[in-house]
């Protein structure tokens, strides 16, 4: 009876041992991008069936609080990351995160260069440590109708024209404001005003420097705050979510700032006034190139997960050309690869993605340094403070310099 | 003879409480001690080692507008939403102390406001004061008749529409923050002033009015000396509350336009967990725990000279 007993237990204990799954556990976005995530698990765990994947879909501000506190920790209670761009610096230069190329993976060309030199340290051509997910980059809106009805000239391509056409429209439509941004302290009017900061020729940092407050941000701040006279009332106090609204209400004629995930709203006849009037272009220029701020979320591996290969195995399955293509084609995800921008189908679906991949090459990311949360949120300060009148662009951007480069300092 | 009993009765009560002291101490007390020490570190959690700068980081808050505006909005709106919700909240328990046709029904609908989540509040209220899209402003726009007819009177140009700036103009954003907290809020001191209302014994006001007090006599003589426990339990409770107003800010205004509804709560939270600047952030900590410290055993102290009295 013992023998019986004990070989049952053995056997079971080998079947325990055959069908153990290795467990990832991913980090990543709640909304849209969660949806995606979870639908790349998916397909990943049915090609698979030896993984068993964990997806945690965590608010923007929380997820960076639990990657700082695990990944500083070095707990490693995750091992796919999910990272915001702006986040990637700190990470990799806190040594974070793994380095693939390390881990044995090749850069694949197919992928747009600006969006793979974000998830380099140093930028652009360090060690690779995170691989381009989500293809986000800022786009420009604007009325085909109105510009033509006007003989304006379309699509713009400088700011002066902008500001120009924003005016017209105004003047002539009454229901119609000439332009909209987001206007919100903080991440949102920094948001706003960097393609025009940067089309003007002005650098937050340089050189270890701050910069902000040179002739080029002053004019460029000058000019946004002549943007708002023909911006509706409130803006001071808009978001994405107002942004989109009065574009979709027909309400604006020109949005400096739209976003690939919410764009296929405008031709969807259940939310939208105006469908198939709304052409997508990358940002005009000015002194500088058409300069649009480049967002990717990457996808990393954490220097302390227990399952670096298979959390590597995960992301390239997920950002390869053939599921990111299938992302795109069922979910309207932002693809990062040159091949999935120039796939005809994806095309015929996506009107605006020849004009999402130029914005993106000509792209430009935020600066590259460890502290961006806190200049990021300094800047904004000043810059609302400017735009609700309290201070002169001079004096908020001096201010603002100050600051940053105290920030620098520490 | 003195008979001696054995140590473990002597201190019998001191062991039944040691397990809530050392949970008070590791939650409560270490906490604070180390938001203490932290205060005089430069200490950023994601960048190297604290280093000891004395009371730099203070020094530092004080010439931050941003900390010096939150200061001043955090004591306007505290003083303002505690004042505006009790006095409403006595009004409403006054109201609701007396039997009427649909008390039931509507004793329900009134503390509704105080179940929802602050964020679901904030959404709601978000969309009510859209200026364009906005029920508030639309209803208001239904008055632009009567208000241009007054304008012509004294001789004004008339406006297109009323329109209000609830939540963008720099003079008004922090007072639309506390009309939501008053509309959530004052349930709770209702409530807290009602159950003190209906402790008052019946037959005070009998006898107070054998003695030919009326309605404003009883009010002024019987009620609200009889009510102060609770007036000021809810007094208390709303300025603490009010004190770490962060909420709303973040929901409705994300602490603009400019530094209008900078509060220090939301400083802290921007500090500690947006840039992870844990020593400024406990700076501030420090500050407002001092503030609230005060406050409280202000109350404190009216409360127990009221039960000494």
């Amino acid at each position: 009876m013992k023998k019986i007993v004990c070989l049952v237990l053995a056997v079971a204990a080998l079947g325990s041992l055959g069908l153990a799954k290795t467990k990832i556990v991913i980090a990543g976005r709640d909304g849209g991008y969660g949806q995606v995530l979870e639908l790349a698990a998916r397909l990943y765990m049915a090609d698979h069936p030896d993984v068993e994947i964990e997806l945690l879909k965590l608010p923007y501000a929380s997820l960076y609080e639990k990657l700082v506190i695990d990944l500083a920790e070095g707990i490693g209670a995750y091992d796919v990351v999910m990272l915001d761009d702006t986040w990637a610096t700190e990470f990799m230069s806190q040594g974070w995160l793994a380095d693939l190329e390390g881990l044995g993976y090749t850069p694949d060309p197919d992928f747009v260069d600006n969006a793979l030199a974000v998830g380099r340290y140093p930028y652009p051509d360090g060690a690779l440590y995170a691989l381009p997910h989500v293809g986000n980059v800022e786009l420009f809106a604007y009325r085909r109708d109105l510009f033509e009805k006007y003989g304006l000239p379309h699509p713009p391509r400088s700011w002066l024209e902008v500001l120009g056409a924003a005016a017209l429209i105004e003047e002539y439509e009454p229901e119609v404001s000439g332009v909209v941004f987001r206007g919100r302290k903080g991440n949102p009017i920094v948001t706003g005003f960097l393609p025009i900061f940067w089309a003007f020729g002005g650098r937050i940092v340089e050189d270890g420097q701050a910069k902000v407050a040179s002739p080029a941000g002053v004019a460029a701040l000058k000019f946004f705050l002549a943007l708002k006279d023909y911006a509706p009332e409130g803006v001071e106090v808009y978001d994405s979510s107002e942004v989109k609204d009065a574009l979709l209400a027909g309400d604006v004629a020109i949005a400096i700032e739209v976003w690939p995930g919410w764009v296929p709203a405008l031709d969807d006849p259940a939310q939208s006034k105006v469908v198939g009037l709304v052409d997508i272009i990358p940002a005009p220029g000015l002194v500088e190139e058409s300069s649009p701020m480049i967002g990717i979320w990457l996808l990393g591996v954490s220097s302390a997960s227990q399952n670096k290969q298979a959390a590597l195995d995960f992301i390239e399955f997920t950002t390869s050309a053939e599921i990111q293509r299938k992302l795109t084609l069922e979910l309207g995800h932002p693809p990062t690869r040159h091949s999935v921008y120039s796939d005809p189908e994806v095309v015929a679906n996506y009107r605006w993605f020849p004009a999402q991949l130029a914005a993106m090459d000509s792209a430009v990311p935020r600066p590259r340094v460890p502290v961006w949360s806190e200049i990021e949120g300094v800047l904004g300060d000043y810059l609302q403070l400017a735009l609700v009148g309290e201070m002169s662009p001079e004096d908020a951007l001096r201010a603002a310099q100050a600051r940053i480069q105290e920030i620098l300092e520490r | 003879m003195r008979t001696t009993r054995p140590w473990h009765e002597r201190y019998f009560h001191f062991i039944l409480l040691l397990p809530a002291l050392i949970i008070l101490l590791f939650l409560t007390v270490y906490p604070l001690a180390n938001v203490f020490r932290l205060s005089f570190y430069e200490y950023n959690y994601l960048r190297g080692a604290p280093r000891f700068v004395g009371l730099a980081n203070y020094g530092r808050l004080f010439s931050d507008r941003f900390f010096v505006d939150g200061i001043r909005n955090t004591f306007v709106f505290s003083i303002s939403a505690t004042a505006l919700e009790v006095l409403l909240g006595l009004g409403l328990a006054v109201l609701f102390n007396r039997q009427f046709r649909g008390r039931k029904l509507l004793l329900p609908l009134v503390i509704f406001p105080m179940m929802l989540s602050t964020m679901v509040v904030c959404a709601i209220w978000r969309s009510m004061y859209h200026y364009d899209y906005g029920i508030i402003n639309h209803f208001l726009s239904n008055f632009t008749p009567i208000v241009n007819w007054f304008r012509g009177v004294f001789g004004l140009a008339p406006v297109a529409g009323i329109k209000v700036r609830w939540l963008f103009d720099p003079d008004l954003a922090l007072w639309s923050v506390v009309l939501v907290d008053l509309w959530q809020y004052t349930p709770m001191a209702f409530l807290i002033l009602l159950a003190g209302l209906q402790s008052i014994p019946k037959d005070l006001y009998e006898a107070a009015r054998v003695d030919g007090a009326g309605g404003v006599s009883l009010f002024r003589y019987v009620t609200l000396p009889l009510l102060r426990k609770h007036l000021f339990l809810a007094l208390l409770l709303r300025s603490i509350d009010t004190f770490k107003i962060f909420d709303k800010v973040y929901a409705l205004t994300g602490g603009g336009p400019g530094s209008a509804t900078e509060t220090i709560s939301f400083y802290i939270y921007r500090e500690g967990f947006k840039y992870f600047n844990m020593g400024r952030a406990s700076a501030a900590a420090v500050v407002m725990f001092l503030a609230v410290a005060v406050v409280t055993v202000f109350y404190i102290r009216q409360v127990l000279r009221g039960e000494n009295a």
